[in-house]
């Protein structure tokens, strides 16, 4: 006879099965169907039409350049977290931490789009960067590159998805005693000496877990992409959205089941690499 | 004293809907118990009926849906499609759209398409008395009909469009060359959608370099290859600062400096001369790119008896009323003489000069050449498959 707790863990697993997995089991069997013009819907003729077609057209490049920027915007926004976590949970009192922590917040005040377009006025030929570069004398004339260009999305996404590498480190450092700390430094361990051995190796399911959140994050955007980005810039998002325009079905289903391919192997390999499970254990155990 | 009318709330619209189709299988439910199995449906009439009106934004006009109901008898629930006819497609064709809405308002090119997959069907001229009223070139758009002539779409609103340029900058301009101008590298822009930019480039092809197309909203392969190739070596030359989406880009692009000129819609000049800039908008050699959202019966109307009440929307829509209110809220025009006629005949209610600019404005346009935005070319996966090229070049 079932146990209680089985019971009780069998029903979020059943809702999480049939929320989760069904609609990813049915986009990787549709994506092996076939488009049909006649009822503009896909029909069970097996084919690998739609994964032929990622290698046409330049779309193997939009997923290869999505995987950089997200890996690029996950470092990234690990490179300015770590700091940031580091002196919430070791150096900031108490009124501070709350200050620090509500201060990561602020991104989600308003929404992505706003985000987005309020990078399009700061980083403008007449937006305030500029103008100060001008004035200051810096540069001759407004820096074209500074938005419409890799490095205004990469600010963008770093800029919006932060606080989801900033918060999985402070759990992580939660776990941290700060006596292995003062004792390293008693010891004569320089602060770099303490980082690199103690603390980045206590921290590494958080600092999987951070980069994770914004590598996924990441994988599925699109509005830093299309607002700040050159001509014609994408990412998967934009490219399946694309392909449903012209009801290309299977494509989208094709392009889908490849990232979610490519993410469910990251999770994996991290899990495997990194016990994700730590991040959540008790600090005492 | 002049009325304003306001977008119906997106989400307000859609729970009236539920209720309406909820209330109308109760209504059928007590029908049958009450006046012995007669459907409910097939005594509908435009006096007691509810029309679920889906369409693009663009053809709300808010509160001014009441004088609808005053006039016939209908209850109008407007919801918001996206204005883009991909996912209202494919929510035809393999959705449940013909289950929740009754008339369709999309942009136009889909029409023949979605009649020979049977999502949509004709219109009864003789029940739409106000249709001879429309402007000749609006009665006679082909690709509205069907191949025996039946009515597919009525045009709802129609406008042209083409380039906006700085003045100041530029002088007049009065080509589409400007965009493809070396002089002004990086200093243009192309909206990010092929329904436009695809037909911008084929006119300015077609009409200024003699290349060989024949229709630059429905062009074959090879001409689509010739367009596009000639988009993507503009694109790598850098010519192009980026491609604009949506009213908020491509307001900033213009307003804040971004770009000397782009093609794009002439609401946008109206903005950047509100913030003291020096912008205007073209009357190309090439012609404009003329759009227009039309008015279509879904066939799930006719199924549930509602074919006559979806006449008497479209009519109404055809009244006066309706482009006046259109006309005042968005700047855009319902292609009748009954829109200027009813503002002389309700200077109370509209002042007449304003529509009557309005109308002659787009009346003007449309004088000219003018080529037609089309969301479903023959080729247009095609076109997906290109544009993709483009984005990666």
């Amino acid at each position: 006879m079932m146990s209680r707790a089985s019971f009780l863990v069998t029903l979020p697993l059943l809702a999480i099965l049939s929320i989760g997995l069904v609609p990813l089991v049915t986009i990787l069997a549709w994506s092996f169907w076939t488009w049909d013009p006649d009822t503009y819907w896909i029909k069970p003729d097996p084919s690998l039409a739609g994964y032929t077609a990622i290698l046409a057209a330049g779309r193997w490049t939009v997923l290869l350049s999505t995987l950089h920027k997200a890996m690029l915007a996950a470092v990234l926004c690990l490179v300015a977290a770590y700091p940031l976590a580091y002196a919430i949970h070791f150096l900031a009192g108490r009124r501070m931490k709350l200050l620090l922590m509500a201060a990561i917040t602020i991104p989600f005040f308003t929404s992505y789009l706003i985000r987005a377009f309020s990078w399009r006025l700061v980083l403008g030929r007449t937006g305030p960067v500029n103008t100060l570069l001008v004035d200051s004398d810096l540069v001759a004339e407004p820096l074209d590159w500074l938005l419409f260009s890799d490095f205004a999305v990469m600010v963008g996404l770093v800029a919006s998805y932060m606080p989801f590498a900033a918060f999985p480190l402070l759990l992580a450092m939660r776990r941290v005693e700060p006596s292995f700390l003062a004792a390293a430094q008693d010891l004569g361990a320089g602060f770099w000496h303490i980082v690199r051995t103690i603390l980045v190796p206590l921290t590494r399911s958080g600092l999987f877990a951070g980069f994770l959140f914004v590598f996924v994050m990441v994988v599925g955007s699109s509005t830093e992409v299309q607002m700040l980005g050159g001509a014609g810039a994408s990412i998967v998002s934009v490219m399946v959205n694309d392909v449903m325009r012209v009801a290309n079905f299977p494509l989208a289903f094709a392009i889908s089941t490849v990232v979610l391919v490519v993410l469910f192997s990251l999770v994996l390999l991290g899990n495997w690499a990194f016990r994700l499970s730590r991040l959540f254990e008790d600090a005492a155990s | 004293m002049k009325r304003e009318y306001t977008t119906q709330d997106r989400g307000g619209a859609q729970a009236s809907n539920l209720q309406r189709r909820r209330l109308l299988q109760l209504m059928g439910a007590g029908g049958l118990g009450l006046m012995g199995g007669l459907p409910f449906a097939g005594r509908a009439t435009a006096q007691e009926a509810a029309i679920a009106f889906w369409a693009s934004a663009t053809l709300d006009i808010g509160d001014g849906w009441s004088r609808l109901t005053e006039a016939t008898g209908i209850t109008p629930t407007f919801t918001d499609n996206g204005n883009d006819m991909g996912p209202v497609v494919a929510r035809l064709a393999a959705g449940n759209a013909n289950d929740l809405f009754d008339v369709g308002g999309f942009q136009g090119g889909a029409e023949r398409e979605l009649f020979r997959q049977g999502q949509i069907v004709p219109w009864d001229l003789a029940k739409i008395p106000n249709f001879a009223k429309l402007w000749p070139w609006a009665k006679d758009m082909a690709h509205l009909k069907a191949d025996d002539g039946a009515q597919l779409g009525i045009p709802s609103v129609v406008n042209a469009d083409s380039i906006i340029y700085r003045k100041d900058k530029l002088g007049v301009v009065d080509s589409y060359g400007v965009i493809f101008d070396p002089k002004l590298k990086g200093r243009v822009s192309m909206e990010d959608a092929w329904i436009n930019t695809a037909v911008f480039a084929a006119m300015y092809l077609k009409e200024s370099e003699n290349q060989p197309i024949k229709d630059p909203g429905n062009l074959s392969v090879d001409e689509l290859g010739l367009v596009m190739e000639f988009l993507i070596k503009h694109k790598t030359d850098g010519q192009f600062r980026t491609f604009w989406n949506g009213w908020e880009q491509g307001v900033q692009l213009v307003a804040d400096e971004e770009v000397d000129a782009m093609t794009g819609w002439e609401p946008i000049v109206y903005e950047g001369q509100k913030r003291g800039l020096d912008v205007a908008y073209a009357a190309p050699v090439e012609g404009y790119e003329g759009w227009g959202n039309n008015t279509v019966m879904l066939r799930g109307a006719s199924e549930r008896g509602l074919a006559d009440a979806a006449h008497a929307l479209v009519n109404w829509m055809l009244d006066g009323f309706y482009g006046c209110a259109l006309a005042t809220s968005r700047g855009y025009i319902v292609p009748s003489e009954t829109t200027a006629g009813y503002a002389t005949a309700n200077p109370a209610e509209f002042d007449p000069a304003d529509i009557s600019a309005k109308a002659d404005h787009v009346a003007s346009k449309f004088a000219g050449k003018v080529y037609w935005q089309n969301v479903r070319p023959d080729n247009f996966q095609l076109y997906e498959e290109w544009w993709q090229k483009l984005r990666n070049a």
